[in-house]
């Protein structure tokens, strides 16, 4: 199926017919292929069909060309899906206040967002009441609070003070900073549910933060 | 012409040959006969920088910059100094300021005045640093990893990647690797004539290959056109066309080239590097760039770029540990690779380890500006009686 299917597509790249080249990725994604598997299982073989047509002359340099231009007009058919799809878990994210280091936050955020994350990113200097004001206005159940000075670090414990006042025990509170990746007792010393060691932590820790949410509903 | 002493002369002519504790000794004759001779200050200063003696250094180059404010060399000894001592970033800030003044055409100058800035927290006039620098030169790719980093702190690893793929497509260093895989280690200095190229095959591709270093792709394709008309399973001279064709920004063209080589040959090195290359350049191909790329480390394992490859391509798919684990191989390979200590450095930032960061940048900033041998040019203008 899959060498006959490259061979139309290959035909119609040569034939300059870039409706036919959609017609053909379409039947193909109609007949269960998904979008991430259509790059491999139909477009490189008939791009290397091209390719060896070219170099035994079958077709010729200006043919190659325009040949090309067609597979450029048809390549966003079949190229996998770009953006993580989202995940629809809401994640606060700031720097405690009497901080400014951004840094940290900004590349944590940045990758969260990347993979689908919806992230309220609070900034900079964020007081505990801000905190809770957004999660209660977002309903997020996560919330990453940054910190890289140690005094500052000890501090966090309020956010934690003033979510539990609120009765949002339930709240995953994740910190995230050097005075954290020092001395990680610091961490439950001030109510912290896990420590966030930078981007690639923070997705892993999320993702199975959010397994253990979704055990029991979430959202 | 400046004049200098018949010891500076020879104090130079042992430095130049890196004999270094002989040159040192020189300079300290030279300075016996005249102390204010700023020649042998200043190549006394490279000379102790070479050893790792930066206080002392930083001394020689402050009394030559003393004798002569026009010095340049001095300036460049000095900032180095400031720069590897490390938390001198004040002084490190005026010294290529002034250097920028002194000669203000030369690009690593501001490249940097900006690392001085960055590493003084100064982002904004770092970043101002950095764009001069590609005014004057928009082909200098450590200005572009350095806005790439700048990036990556204000904005994330999205925004900052394709600065890094950028910086690293106008790094000179990527098309070394294609052409060290054929064999091939310098540009050649004659011209490829076909018709004077012997009719067989091996004759054929090797100076297509050579052709294509040369930049005349034209000779090039009519090479790999008479290899393939014989045999158009030929995967190195498929691969080679694909080579030509992404040179010339037909990734599609280059993509079918390289698919049908890979097809033929699975673990062609040349059409791997090439079919890598064409994938991390397109949006949402970032898992096949990796996967070819690690096929590509195999067929390559002892070129650190090719870890380097493998590393960007996996920064894209935020694996950063692995990242990480490619570019310290990379780094292990080549010390002196300036794209894998950028990437390094990166790498660090996500995971917030900022002064090791900081380190690789450093080293970065090192290995770069002793690549281009850049005191023996300030030293050679200098002593021919301009600053610039």
């Amino acid at each position: 199926m899959a060498t006959e299917d490259a061979l139309r597509l290959y035909q119609a790249f040569v034939g300059q017919d870039p409706a036919e080249a959609i017609r053909v990725i379409e039947s193909v994604r109609a007949s269960g292929v998904t979008q991430a598997q259509l790059f491999d299982t139909l477009y490189v073989p008939a791009m290397a069909l091209l390719g060896g047509a070219w170099a035994n002359g079958e077709v010729d340099e200006f043919a190659f060309t325009q040949a090309s231009v067609t597979a450029e007009q048809v390549g966003s058919f079949v190229v996998p899906p770009v953006g993580r799809q989202d995940t629809g878990v809401t994640v606060v994210v700031g720097v405690m206040q009497r901080d400014r280091h951004t840094v940290g936050k900004d590349i944590i955020a940045a990758a969260l967002k990347e993979s689908g994350y919806r992230v309220n990113d609070l900034g900079l200097d964020v007081r505990p009441a801000d905190f809770l004001e957004r999660i209660e206005e977002t309903g997020a159940r996560i919330v990453i609070v940054c910190a890289e000075m140690l005094a500052v670090a000890h501090s966090v414990v309020r956010v934690r003070e003033m979510l539990t006042t609120a009765g949002h025990d339930d709240i995953v509170v994740l910190v995230a900073g050097s005075p954290f990746s020092a001395e990680p007792a610091m961490a439950r010393e001030v109510g912290a549910n896990g420590i966030v060691h930078g981007a690639e932590s923070a997705l892993r820790v999320l993702g199975k933060v959010v397994a253990d949410l979704e055990g029991g509903e979430m959202r | 012409m400046t004049a200098r002493s018949s010891q500076v002369l020879m104090a130079e002519g042992l430095a130049r040959s890196e004999q270094v504790p002989a040159a040192v000794e020189a300079c300290y004759d030279a300075l016996a006969v005249n102390d204010a001779e700023p020649f042998a200050h200043c190549l006394l200063a490279h000379l102790l920088l070479e050893g790792d003696f930066y206080d002392e250094a930083i001394a020689e180059a402050t009394r030559a910059i003393e004798l002569d404010p026009d010095c340049s060399p001095a300036y460049l000894a000095l900032g180095l100094a400031y720069d590897r001592r490390g938390g001198m970033w004040d002084q490190s800030v005026l010294v290529w300021h002034e250097l920028a003044e002194v000669v203000p055409d030369l690009v690593t100058a501001h490249v940097q005045l900006g690392e001085a800035f960055g590493a003084a927290q100064f982002e904004e006039e770092a970043i101002d640093s950095w764009k001069r620098a590609l005014e004057l030169d928009p082909k200098e790719a450590r200005a572009l990893y350095n806005l790439a980093i700048a990036a990556l702190k204000r904005e994330g690893m999205a925004t900052a990647l394709p600065g890094f793929r950028k910086a690293g497509e106008l790094d000179p260093s990527q098309d070394d690797l294609f052409f060290a895989l054929l064999g091939i280690r310098s540009v050649p200095d004659r011209v490829v004539d076909p018709a004077k190229v012997r009719e067989d095959r091996d004759s054929r591709l090797g100076a297509a290959a050579l052709a294509a270093r040369a930049d005349d792709l034209f000779v090039t394709a009519e090479l790999v056109r008479m290899v393939l008309d014989e045999d158009p399973d030929d995967a190195d001279a498929l691969a080679l066309a694909a080579f030509t064709y992404l040179k010339q920004e037909a990734a599609n063209e280059a993509m079918a080239c390289a698919l049908r080589a890979v097809a033929i040959k699975p673990d062609l090195a040349t059409a791997l590097y090439t079919l890598g290359v064409v994938y991390s350049r397109r949006a949402g191909l970032s898992k096949h760039a990796a996967r070819v790329f690690i096929a590509f480390t195999k067929a390559a394992s002892q070129h650190a770029l090719a870890h380097v490859l493998l590393a960007e391509s996996l920064l894209g798919l935020q694996r950063y540990s692995q990242s990480k684990k490619a570019y310290r191989v990379a780094i292990r390979l080549d010390p002196a690779c300036v794209r894998a200590r950028f990437g390094l450095a990166a790498v660090h930032l996500t995971e917030g380890l900022h002064a090791e960061a900081d380190w690789e940048v450093r080293r970065a900033a090192y290995y770069d500006t002793r690549r281009q041998g850049l005191f023996w040019r300030l030293y050679d203008e200098y002593a021919e009686g301009g600053a610039s």
